[in-house]
């Protein structure tokens, strides 16, 4: 693991409205090779807590880093460090799966050879080679969320912010999206995965950053979540609703 | 709930939005435009009723000019998304919702076609060698017209795409049966085979399984509809993005595909794909064909010319609307596209279309060989400078509106 991690986040206060904000001072870091659950009740700030990250929302006070720089110092660099899937699927209509795919691949600088493997091998695991010539106006719900995660895996970036992946995918799907994060954490890469399926990020997430009104309640690794709440070797969503249970 | 109150209520909604834009529209200075080609219209076409050449194909161009009134129908329902959870409980009362759109859509059309009509009239009465009476003509065309839109409605209803497709295609044949005969045989001959077509279209449209209500249909229907409003209005201008239809064209799914591989040219890629697959590509076709007619026609002369710099400028106003294509696309936000390539790659698109169109257009004028060369070879010159000053424009207007976003 590198000494620089691949996300920093300091001191993190934002939202809509400066009166208001959501974030309330966060903290967090991921490392090289490390995938991070954040969890946490509707409304709780995840979603903001990603805008910020992806440079749809300015910090009121605080700094993010990818990679060590700030979007405002090198965007195309800061960017080019990190992929995206919603929580809906946002899809050009007017645009087949493989042509996502290659506007991905093109936006990102991906070489011509790696996008033709990469596809290929994300379209056969995702069980979408029938469908990589249809338009996306023609997709279901899952099958588009799909395209989403593929778009996001064929540029391969250090760090993959992915906002509630498992919303519309078949339980095949969701198997091959966690097998394919774990080959891509393998390989070094970093996650930062927001989800309310407790039970299923439970195994796969290295450590977890619980959080409630904008603030963070609890972080570290499943042990550590369950030392702050009190339950030792009790199952995530126990500890999550203990957590949250007395701050409603 | 008052269905009939409620599509009221939102077609006055939906004109609340659009009304504030026509006065930009107006001050865009397309008002003097159209006064302007109203103004040389009215003079080519008083010199051509006076002057009519001879042998002039009246009825193939009455054909042409009321056939595609009179099959084109479409119908402002105003549903939105939503309603298919919320209106559909109420889905037995609909006919009261939707029959005041069936109406509003024949009445407005028709009256386009009646305009069209009248304005053709002195030139067919002077030259056709029998022309039908002026009355029983208009009251052929309104019923062909209502014939024809309620056939349009009920391939909305149809529970088949392709038995839709199938009966629009019917439709066309029907139309151009019962008008090509109205124009070319006597009247009591034509009238019988009129009525004889229309029965045969009425009963082949009580055949195909139809929804009481095709919900998905109309929605994106109407969708594409608000979308070409907001097409229109957006060449003036700036209007917030809309969802427009989208056509898959298989038969250019490739181009685009050798763009050079590199970030910076991501979004040339992107606005390819959204251009070949656009209402824009179609309007910029059907005026092309037009526009390519009409220089063929006219070559050798001022007003061949002339047509073609219009024809020229009116495509180049389609494809500068491609510049508000994807303004407010969120990926565009997340991918590591360089900054200013969106602009740089619009402007080099639109130019390079526009060029090639210029060169196509101008095509039927060297049928004339060398005879008219020095006009045949500065009406070109004047088309490139002509792409030349819309790049120039877009250009600009990319920059003015960079710099406002920073």
């Amino acid at each position: 693991m590198s000494d620089t991690p691949v996300l920093e986040i300091q001191g993190l206060t934002g939202g809509y409205s400066l009166n208001r904000p959501v974030l309330h001072d966060v903290n967090f870091q991921v490392g090289t090779g490390e995938m991070i659950g954040l969890i946490g009740l509707n409304g709780a700030g995840k979603s903001t807590t990603m805008k910020h990250i992806l440079g749809l929302m300015t910090p009121q006070k605080g700094d993010i880093r990818v990679k060590g720089k700030k979007r405002e110092e090198d965007s195309e660099t800061y960017h080019s460090a990190l992929a995206f899937v919603p929580e809906s699927p946002l899809l050009y209509e007017e645009m087949t799966v493989r042509e996502h795919l290659e506007f991905t691949a093109r936006a990102y600088g991906v070489s011509k050879e790696d996008f033709e493997e990469r596809s290929g091998k994300l379209s056969a695991l995702f069980r979408m080679e029938d469908k990589m010539d249809s338009l996306s106006i023609h997709l279901s719900k899952g099958m588009k969320q799909k395209v989403m995660i593929m778009c996001a895996f064929v540029a391969r970036p250090s760090l993959y912010i992915i906002d509630e992946p498992f919303l519309g995918l078949d339980p095949l799907g969701i198997r091959s999206l966690l097998d394919f994060m774990v080959e891509l954490k393998a390989g070094g890469a970093s996650i930062l995965l927001s989800s309310h399926i407790l039970s299923t990020i439970e195994n796969y997430c290295d450590r977890f950053i619980v959080m409630h009104q904008g603030i963070i309640i609890a972080h570290g690794t499943l042990q550590q979540i369950a030392e702050q709440a009190g339950k030792p070797g009790a199952p995530l969503e126990e500890l999550f609703y203990t957590l949250v249970q007395g701050r409603i | 709930m008052d269905l009939k109150s409620l599509r009221i209520q939102r077609r006055r909604q939906f004109w609340g939005e659009i009304v504030p834009y026509l006065g930009y529209v107006m001050q865009s200075g397309v008002a003097v435009l159209l006064l302007f080609m109203f103004i040389a219209f009215s003079a080519w076409y008083t010199s051509l009723v006076q002057h009519i050449p001879e042998g002039l194909p009246i009825r193939w161009i009455m054909l042409v000019l009321l056939l595609p009134l009179i099959v084109r129908s479409s119908v402002r329902t105003y549903l939105r998304s939503p309603d298919i959870v919320f209106l559909l409980p109420q889905e037995s009362k609909m006919k009261e919702y939707l029959s005041g759109s069936w109406v509003s859509g024949v009445l407005y059309k028709f009256i386009g076609l009646a305009l069209v009509f009248l304005t053709a009239w002195p030139l067919y009465v002077r030259s056709d060698t029998a022309p039908k009476s002026f009355w029983t003509f208009l009251l052929l065309l309104c019923i062909l017209k209502i014939i024809s839109s309620y056939g349009g409605w009920k391939e909305l209803s149809m529970v088949s795409l392709r038995a839709a497709k199938g009966y629009h295609l019917l439709r066309w044949a029907v139309m151009a049966l019962a008008l090509s005969a109205w124009l070319w045989e006597p009247v009591g001959k034509s009238l019988i085979y009129v009525l004889l077509v229309i029965a045969t279209y009425l009963f082949a449209l009580s055949y195909p399984v139809k929804h009481l209500v095709a919900w998905e249909r109309l929605i994106a229907k109407e969708e594409s509809q608000v979308g070409r409003v907001m097409l229109v209005l957006g060449w003036f201008v700036n209007v917030p993005e809309q969802q427009q239809r989208v056509y898959p064209r298989r038969i250019f799914s490739r181009a685009g595909n050798r763009i050079v591989w590199k970030p910076i040219a991501a979004y040339k890629y992107l606005l390819t794909k959204s251009f070949v697959r656009s209402d824009i590509l179609g309007i910029m076709l059907r005026a092309g064909v037009l526009g390519f007619l009409l220089v063929w026609w006219t070559r050798g002369t001022m007003l061949g010319s002339g047509i073609y710099l219009f024809f020229l400028f009116l495509i180049g106003v389609q494809l500068s609307s491609l510049q508000r294509y994807h303004k407010e696309s969120f990926w565009l936000s997340i991918y590591p596209i360089p900054a200013n390539s969106r602009q740089r790659n619009v402007t080099s698109f639109v130019f390079q279309v526009h060029l090639i169109v210029a060169v196509i257009l101008w095509l039927p004028l060297l049928r004339d060989g060398w005879v008219h060369i020095s006009l045949t070879f500065s009406t070109l010159a004047l088309g490139i400078v002509m792409s030349c000053i819309v790049r120039v424009i877009l250009s600009r207007k990319g920059n003015k509106e960079d710099n406002d976003d920073e």
